[in-house]
């Protein structure tokens, strides 16, 4: 079980990566924050562990992840040349494989520096 | 480091006696820069914090970072690069028309009382933020100003640094730098990496039409790019990973839901500047994170016949 308190939680909303954020956790949200600002307040509290969304979708309808990941690499593989887009939000080790999958399917790989 | 002249915030915080932000508007978008970083923080060599500081704001309009600072420069919209020059010619004590200067908004006076601050600061730092960046002169305002901090290190300690407003984007530029050699941007149809914005960026790919697919990574194009790239994406196969069902998502073929990063999922992320930090998720996602669902998209690649010149020239010709 993940804990329910955590002291030095880094929060990912803006560059600064404040990594001195207290959190307290309860069930499948984050009830409390030690420490964030305003936005990383809103952050941590909007983005909770329920099951809002349908796991995949595929062309609007629910599907599971192994249909919607077969689907997924179909496009990109039929394709001339992907756009690989984002990044921002994403973790490093989640980077470095998105950069291989652009590089396999021979695309253009950017982020939101670009803007 | 991209070649810029740059330091740590820690660096910031214990050292830097004049502190610009052009640009941005830290107040509202980074609130907590001032306290941790920049302003307010006590320092190794700055022990009286604020005291011992000078800000200088450089911006457009007033915004609620000008109660911070010591000195607001309005620059008038669009005549940012025309201000950085004019300081690197006073920087080296060219000569400069006066008219002109005046045509930036803000007078020659204050323009030299600034280059006098900075090359008497002990340690100088300037933050640019989208202002700078994003409006008239883009890439060539940011290497103006580059140019310039590197220029004023003749006389004293000077640096800078980009405002980067995304959790991880600084991630993504180090992460492309070391896996293709370069920061953003970068085209692989050829096998190898070609970089050129302007070309490869997303927002001109998507308006000329050039791509045939995308692969969206927590963003939402769909909610903020101008309306022909957003009809080119629902144009093409458009795949959506976002702990959210977006905008994107709602004109894509594809969309998979991910653990939101840091809160649910793990790794690391690149601060501004460039210090790597590991994320300590607390709770537990139904969802797989985004890194889990790139892999398995690449496995599911990997075993189809590669795409690659290099593939078909084993091919025989007749």
């Amino acid at each position: 079980m993940p804990p329910t308190t955590l002291e030095n939680a880094t929060c990912t909303f803006c560059g600064c990566v404040c990594d001195n954020i207290g959190l307290e956790a309860d069930g499948d949200r984050i009830v409390k924050t030690k420490r964030a600002c305003g936005l990383g307040e809103a952050w941590f509290k909007n983005h909770t562990a329920e099951r809002l969304y349908p796991d995949a979708l595929i062309d609007g309808k629910p599907a599971s992840v192994d249909e919607a990941v077969e689907a997924a690499a179909d496009y990109l593989y039929q394709a001339n040349m992907p756009l690989v887009y984002g990044l921002s939000n994403i973790t490093c080790e989640a980077q470095r494989k998105a950069v291989a999958l652009a590089e396999l399917v021979g695309g253009v790989v950017d982020s939101h520096t670009s803007l | 480091m991209g070649g810029k002249v740059t330091c740590t915030l820690g660096e910031v915080k214990n050292r830097a006696d004049l502190i610009i932000y052009w640009g941005g508007n830290p107040a509202d978008c980074h609130p907590l820069h001032f306290s941790r970083y920049t302003l307010n923080a006590k320092g190794k060599h700055v022990p009286q914090g604020r005291k011992g500081r000078t800000m200088v704001l450089v911006d457009v309009r007033e915004t609620p970072s000008v109660r911070f600072s010591d000195i607001f420069l309005q620059v008038r919209p669009g005549k940012d690069f025309e201000v950085v020059t004019t300081l690197r010619a006073l920087l080296k004590n060219r000569p400069v028309d006066e008219a002109r200067v005046a045509e930036t908004g803000l007078t020659l006076e204050q323009l030299q009382n600034l280059v006098d601050r900075m090359k008497n600061a002990r340690f100088g730092v300037l933050f640019f933020g989208m202002g700078l960046t994003m409006t008239r002169g883009k890439h060539m305002n940011s290497a103006a100003v580059l140019t310039l901090v590197a220029e004023l290190n003749a006389f004293t300690k000077f640096v800078s640094m980009p405002m980067r407003g995304h959790g991880n984007v600084t991630g993504a530029d180090v992460v492309m730098r070391w896996t293709t050699g370069f920061p953003f941007g970068v085209n692989l149809s050829r096998g190898y990496p070609r970089f050129n914005p302007g070309e490869f960026s997303t927002i001109d790919v998507l308006v000329r039409g050039d791509n045939d697919a995308a692969l969206i990574l927590g963003a939402d194009p769909g909610a903020t790019m101008p309306q022909p790239a957003i009809d080119h994406l629902a144009r093409i196969p458009t795949i959506v990973l976002d702990p959210k069902l977006t905008h994107t998502s709602r004109l894509a073929r594809v969309h998979i839901t991910t653990a939101t990063t840091g809160i649910s999922a793990p790794g690391t992320a690149y601060r501004m500047d460039e210090i790597p930090l590991p994320l300590k998720p607390i709770l537990k996602s139904p969802y797989p994170t985004d890194e889990e669902v790139i892999r398995r998209i690449y496995e599911k690649v990997k075993v189809k016949p590669a795409w690659s010149p290099a593939a078909y020239a084993k091919v025989p010709c007749a």
